[in-house]
């Protein structure tokens, strides 16, 4: 049975990109095959998160307008062969896909995949709902601060007038020492706002920088972000993993700081 | 009242209503045709309005008043709750008049209420004729409109307006109380621009005791009070 989620926020630049790169790795790490889908069209970035760019020849807006077929636009991961990225075309608008093709396109890759992930772009608008015509239910993906919080309750609101339930939280960039400063939102803060369910939190950490930059995606390495993220895939999975305590990691993080100082 | 009487039939009007105006010359039907006519003209500036109608400068029979109603009522669209005795159309009764009719109307509009439940999130809005009670959240961003009363068993973040067809004897309540704007009639007061800079610690600390009780706000002397709910208070607010 496969499973169509979607990656959204609202919010540009709180993570939606890294969140879809590392998910999708993670799930074709734990031996599910898997498709991420850049619905960002004309601002791709999927695919150079990826480490994927110079693969690419066809992409989404090709597919539905029938200039290949799907099989041809599908880059298959360098890393793992159960891994595929569909890319969204950089010289086109987000017009060029209405959602009824988008909702054609994915069931037909329903038959093949276990899960199929949708890089949503930011914004509420034609993009958005391209990207949320066919999933089945929804990562919202904020950090702690006020307004992505604020843009992230709206794309709730508007994802259940969408008839989309299925609705888990991330809180990304989470820094446990500004936290216990009481000058960041913590988690049970976020949680109480949005009012749905946590399915992972992800610390700030220099090492994502450093992945997305290289390509790779840190998910399941030594680093504290990789760890939250393999947890995520294991939750999103339905595995029961225990939420990481916080302050158990901060300790971790910081012995680790500490010896690399 | 010499120019008035030139014409067959003159409009006057004050605040709450009309004062119509008839000439004794002519018979009733050409005058009902001529009031018909006069009414059509200002369909555009009367229409949807509610007013008291009082007749004056000509006797006219029950029958004949409620003839002439009728017409205003058809060719310009008024509601009409009240005609008001030839003698005495002054303002101040007219006043009076529909104020009675207004607030009989209001307390049977509130006299029902809705239940809404669900998070109100940022971006929605809930309007509602009838008071209402929600069970959840109104967060920032959402509104809620009733003409009636509120009552948030939750927490109230959004923005509120209550009273929205003009009653003053409204409120709103809620477990934890604040919210963006209160609007309760024509009264609006809106949250603090935040904290001092001095508190920046407290920035996202956990809201202080205040807003952690429930609250209620209402209207008392033209001043939107928000206090926490206590017998004291419950007993002076009216339904």
């Amino acid at each position: 049975m496969s499973e169509v989620i979607v990656i959204t926020s609202g919010k540009g630049g709180v993570g939606k990109t890294t969140t879809t790169a590392n998910l999708g790795t993670g799930l074709a790490k734990l031996d599910k095959k898997v498709v991420m889908i850049d619905t960002d069209i004309g601002l791709r970035n999927l695919d150079v998160v990826m480490g994927l760019e110079n693969r690419i020849v066809y992409n989404l807006v090709d597919v539905v307008e029938g200039n290949c077929r799907i099989k041809q636009a599908l880059i298959k991961d360098k890393r793992y062969p159960n891994l595929f990225l569909l890319p969204s075309a950089q010289t086109r608008d987000k017009t060029s896909v209405s959602p009824e093709q988008m909702v054609k396109l994915i069931d037909e890759l329903r038959e093949e995949f276990d899960y199929i992930l949708l890089d949503c772009p930011a914004g509420i608008e034609q993009g958005f709902k391209n990207a949320i015509a066919a999933a089945d239910r929804a990562l919202i993906v904020t950090t702690p601060e006020v307004s992505p919080v604020r843009d992230a309750d709206r794309i709730i609101g508007l994802l259940e007038a969408n008839e989309i339930h299925k609705i888990d939280l991330i809180v990304n960039r989470l820094r446990m020492d500004m936290v216990k400063r009481g000058d960041m939102m913590s988690i049970e803060d976020v949680v109480e706002i949005l009012a749905i369910d946590l399915i992972g939190a992800v610390p700030d950490d220099d090492s994502i920088v450093i992945s997305t930059n290289q390509g790779e995606p840190l998910v399941g390495d030594d680093s504290l972000a990789g760890q939250a993220y393999m947890n995520i895939c294991r939750r999103v999975m339905g595995e029961k993993v225990e939420m990481l305590d916080l302050d158990v990691k901060e300790g971790f993080f910081k012995k680790l700081s500490k010896l690399f100082k | 009242m010499g120019r008035v009487m030139e014409q067959p039939v003159v409009i006057k009007s004050n605040k709450y209503g009309l004062t119509v105006c008839l000439n004794n010359e002519p018979d009733f039907e050409t005058l009902r045709s001529l009031v018909a006519k006069k009414f059509e003209e200002s369909k555009k500036f009367f229409k949807g309005a509610e007013l008291a109608i009082a007749f004056e400068g000509r006797e006219l029979s029950q029958d004949e008043q409620i003839i002439l109603v009728q017409e205003m009522i058809a060719h310009a669209g008024i509601k009409v709750p009240c005609i008001v005795d030839v003698d005495v159309a002054k303002e101040a009764v007219m006043k009076q008049a529909m104020e009675h009719t207004k607030a009989s109307a209001e307390v049977s509009e509130n006299g029902d209420g809705k239940f809404y439940k669900g998070t109100l999130r940022s971006g929605q809005v809930l309007e509602s004729e009838s008071s209402i009670v929600i069970l959840g959240d109104v967060n920032p961003g959402a509104t809620v409109v009733s003409k009636g009363n509120v009552v948030v068993l939750g927490t109230l973040k959004g923005s509120i307006y209550v009273g929205a067809g003009g009653n003053e004897n409204t409120f709103v309540a809620a477990l934890s109380m604040d919210p963006m704007q209160i609007r309760i009639a024509d009264h609006i007061a809106r949250n603090s621009d935040g904290p001092e800079k001095k508190d920046k610690k407290k920035l996202l600390k956990k809201k202080d005791k205040q807003e952690e009780q429930p609250m209620i706000a209402y209207v008392d002397a033209g001043n939107i009070y928000i206090e926490p709910i206590t017998k004291e208070v419950l007993a002076d607010i009216n339904i």
